[in-house]
């Protein structure tokens, strides 16, 4: 059987690894020592944990803040040796440095910790950190099932955790325009939007299973995952387009622009009645995310429609006045109709630009005012300090991530499936239900 | 017109075509070929001389019929499938379709299938999944087999099997069995700064 493990057996695999126990963790001292409240010693104390692609990302930025004094970075922490190491040289010799993420929550002088392992690991490490006193950044899509999403938003209101989603297109400046554009009645009731992205990838280098790399702890990034025999198209990065761990397009990009959608509509906490999906499927390779699909949420009171589009129809980005920020990314993006017009946003990540219309609407005295982010990172600064509330907090940050799960769930079983929003849960339906949830292997659960 | 169902020599003929969208539009038909197809697809994907990606199709005709007799209305045919799928957990097969068997029956298993998979919780290869499998089936049976073999299995998977219950909404006892997901147990060789410890 080719799938299966060739040389080793998962038994054999758990000792070898667990050879790594028999040595001293060494943690140096002088490392800022404080309780949990930041404003004992007046900047936040992070743990960053996950040092991929996004995880640098985060590092290199917080690195940026800690020169300004605005926090400070006590620990970095990955499964991959050679990620950690480039991970501590960035940082320098006064952060500490794990492979284990629960020793960074097991430290007390740690405030908050940035969670940027990939998706499978997003829900239990969230719980985690919220069970252990720290505040949290976490990145999108918040949670892998149903079930996950309702242990994160749990586990933060126990333990007053504030926590910030890292679906940034809330916080970009043209999103403002675009929310409080929408507010007023920029278009008047919105009726439908329908989001449009390029397909997934296809695995065009299959490989057999094999033994992981000596630098990377298997057993440790598979974590809640059931136990499989390595395979090097799961990693790094490419974890993506694998269902169990990245769940395609619509939980990368979906939960961006699902994030604006829901913001801009002031829809966070509501949910589809209905959810239909097609598409087609990788037919070679590893992964097994959709290359294409079409998704259809139907919502209820107040009535509308919301569809993902992998390809879809793109818009072409608008010609733009030389001092308006460029259209960088044209290759997804969303359109709102509603019954007085259309407006259409492009990208909703890190980059987020809207119609001219949108931009160069001035809002009359008596408009509605909307939530205007100062940065992603800096509205959950804010929050930790002031025990607000973030623009992508845990509850809007699931709410998206279960519109991306359950349109992968609908595709999965072929099946339109039906949403009870207010129970969080699927109607009707034995084996999407038993999907809401899946088994997580020990001792890394929620 | 839709297409007339394929028959078990079509689907596995497809299954094993060099073509790899032959594969996948074989795949996406194996649901209505149903519990048949179980046994040839599991001898197409764990044939020693097998292509890797005629393997990985077998898997996926597998779980299709796995998805397709899950729904609401597929109770008939479902019956079939689990007789088919519970034979597949015997040891003449080989370890990795027994744990893929697992997760299936995990999605649309029942009472019926419970003996079975308790019965591998004393495997040493198998007995996560097969854990994780009654975990997740409903019902009085999966509990009740879990709540018996706290008692039985080796005494370092019992947290495990503790853990299970507590999923269900059951207190193994939290004195006896307590939570350790949050005890950190691996350590790093790097330093801080980026240097690598000196091996002893």
């Amino acid at each position: 059987m080719p799938s299966a493990p060739s040389s080793i057996t998962r038994r054999r695999f758990l000792k070898t690894s667990a050879a790594a126990l028999a040595l001293p963790q060494f943690i140096p001292a002088g490392i800022l020592a404080a309780g949990r409240n930041p404003g004992a010693h007046g900047r936040l104390i992070l743990g960053l944990i996950g040092m991929g692609g996004m995880g640098l990302a985060h590092l290199r930025a917080m690195l940026e803040r800690a020169g300004q004094g605005q926090v400070g970075v006590a620990a970095v922490c990955d499964v991959d040796e050679k990620r950690l190491q480039a991970a501590a040289q960035a940082a320098g010799p006064r952060t500490l440095v794990f492979r284990d993420y629960r020793y960074v929550l097991q430290r007390k002088d740690v405030d908050a910790v940035i969670l940027a392992a990939p998706d499978h690991w997003h829900g239990v490490q969230f719980v985690h950190a919220a069970e252990c006193g720290k505040h949290i950044y976490c990145e999108k899509p918040a949670c892998s099932t149903i079930e996950e999403g309702k242990a994160m938003i749990a586990a933060a209101e126990k333990n007053k955790t504030v926590a910030q989603i890292g679906s940034q297109g809330r916080s970009q400046p043209e999103a403002y325009l675009m929310h409080r554009f929408l507010a007023n009645g920029g278009i008047g009731k919105i009726k439908r939007v329908d989001c449009w992205h390029y397909p997934s990838p296809v695995d065009d280098q299959p490989v057999p299973n094999g033994d992981p790399p000596p630098e990377l702890d298997w057993d440790l990034w598979l974590g809640p995952l059931r136990w499989r025999p390595y395979n090097p198209r799961y990693l790094h990065g490419t974890f993506r387009w694998v269902m169990d761990c990245g769940g395609g397009q619509i939980c990368d990009r979906g939960a961006h622009l699902f994030s604006c959608v829901l913001g801009f509509l002031d829809a966070d906490g509501a949910g589809p009645v209905t959810v239909e999906a097609t598409g087609t499927l990788p037919t070679k390779g590893l992964w097994d995310t959709a290359v294409t699909m079409n998704v259809t949420y139907t919502f209820k009171n107040p009535d509308w429609v919301l569809t993902w589009n992998q390809p879809g129809k793109p818009v072409p980005p608008e010609e733009r006045p030389a001092d308006a920020p460029k259209i960088e990314q044209p290759r997804f993006g969303a359109v709102y109709q509603g019954d007085k017009g259309t407006v259409t946003q492009w990208g909703g990540d890190g980059g987020l630009w809207v119609d001219d219309k949108v931009r160069n609407w001035q809002p009359p005295p008596d408009a509605v005012e909307v939530p205007k982010s100062p940065g992603h990172y800096e509205d959950w600064f804010s929050a930790v300090k002031t025990g607000g509330k973030t623009i992508m907090n845990v509850a809007a940050g699931v709410g998206v991530a279960n519109l991306c799960n359950l349109g992968n769930l609908a595709f999965l079983l072929g099946r339109t499936l039906r949403w009870d929003q207010a129970k969080q849960e699927i109607i009707a339906d034995d084996e999407a239900r038993r999907l809401m949830s899946r088994p997580q292997r020990f001792p890394y659960h929620l | 017109m839709p297409n007339a169902p394929l028959t078990l020599d079509e689907l596995i003929a497809r299954i094993k075509d060099k073509d790899d969208t032959v594969r996948a539009a074989a795949c996406l038909r194996a649901g209505e070929v149903g519990a048949a197809a179980v046994k040839p697809l599991a001898a197409v994907l764990t044939a020693g001389d097998v292509d890797l990606e005629v393997a990985r199709s077998a898997k996926r005709a597998l779980w299709r019929i796995v998805r397709y007799v899950g729904r609401s209305d597929g109770q008939k045919q479902r019956g079939a499938v689990l007789s088919e799928l519970l034979a597949l957990l015997k040891d003449v097969w080989p370890d990795a379709l027994r744990r893929e068997v697992l997760w299936m029956l995990s999605e649309i298993g029942d009472e019926t299938c419970v003996a079975t998979i308790t019965s591998l919780l004393v495997n040493a290869e198998l007995q996560e999944d097969a854990r994780c499998a009654l975990q997740r089936i409903p019902g009085p049976a999966a509990l009740n087999a879990l709540k018996e073999a706290l008692g039985r299995v080796s005494d370092d998977f019992r947290p495990a099997v503790a853990q299970a219950l507590r999923a269900r909404g059951t207190d193994a006892g939290p004195k006896k069995y307590p939570v350790r997901k949050l005890i950190p147990a691996r350590q790093t060789a790097v330093l801080p700064g980026g240097k690598m410890k000196e091996k002893r």
